[in-house]
């Protein structure tokens, strides 16, 4: 039975601990208002004009999130809505 | 679980490299678990990890000892609502290997993970990067394998105590108790 009780309190313990991990990924770009944001398809555009081929993009916590390919290569790139200032890339 | 009785024997049930996958793909799965978007590179190798895995389960289906052999498969699927159905008076019946319920969850697993792993691999290619129903499937059957596998534990839990058999030592150790009645 002690095998179960240290398993149980195993599980509670992790999946706390996953469910914050899980709030942890890179979300944070403007305090603005929703309403007030520009357009997701002005990021898009942003990315292209990089050099970027934009899969598709998506809201993250008060950042969007565009999907790009470069060179074979897979990145996320996070964009400001406020001022499409990007603030922070990601090579997958 | 301390009712040993002399005339108790025990049998060798699980095979040792199955006892061996079922530890590793638990510490993959637990890993992919908690790694997703934050340690991206963690995660990928635990998911191909479960994708190494989940093909030597299907080898070891073919050509391991007994129990590990997906042979009764069929059989102990169409037996599985009725079981079900007769777990609820805490009948339980008396399998050395896996029961009918348990041959459910093997099966609902090893799909979802298959889904969630292959998947994932996916969505980490360039011609998938960013494709919408890849990353939902990948999330829906992630989300399906985490339930299952709280319910694989709570089952277990449960059918030991029914039984009167750490079934989790049993996962250790490959043996079971042989009994006259149970």
């Amino acid at each position: 039975m002690r095998v179960i009780r240290v398993l149980a309190i195993a599980l509670t313990v992790g999946l706390g601990m996953g469910s914050t991990a899980m709030a942890d990924g890179f979300k944070d770009c403007t305090k603005l208002d929703k309403a007030s944001w520009k357009p997701a398809g002005d990021a898009e555009a942003k990315a292209k004009a990089l050099g970027y081929e934009v899969r598709r993009s998506k809201i993250e916590g008060s950042c969007y999130e565009v999907y790009g390919v470069k060179e074979g290569k897979l990145y996320e790139l996070f964009y400001s809505p406020e001022d499409l200032s990007l603030k922070h890339t990601i090579a997958k | 679980m301390s009712d040993r009785r002399p005339a108790d024997r025990t049998v060798v049930v699980w095979d040792l490299p199955l006892r061996l996958w079922h530890w590793a793909l638990a510490a993959c799965v637990l890993a992919a678990w908690f790694t997703p978007t934050v340690y991206d590179r963690l995660h990928r190798i635990v998911g191909y990890g479960v994708i190494g895995l989940l093909v030597f389960r299907l080898v070891w289906g073919i050509w391991g000892s007994r129990y590990s052999r997906f042979r009764m498969i069929g059989a102990r699927l169409r037996a599985a609502p009725g079981y079900l159905w007769n777990l609820r008076r805490g009948i339980t019946g008396r399998y050395i290997g896996l029961n009918p319920a348990g041959t459910l969850m093997l099966v609902a697993l090893l799909l979802s993970l298959a889904v969630s792993a292959i998947t994932g691999a996916l969505s980490v290619t360039v011609a998938f990067f960013g494709v919408w129903w890849i990353e939902d499937t990948h999330a829906v059957a992630s989300d399906a394998v985490m339930v299952l596998v709280v319910l694989h534990i709570v089952g277990v839990v449960l059918m030991g105590l029914l039984q009167r058999e750490n079934l989790i030592r049993a996962m250790f150790t490959g043996r079971k108790r042989i009994r006259r009645h149970s």
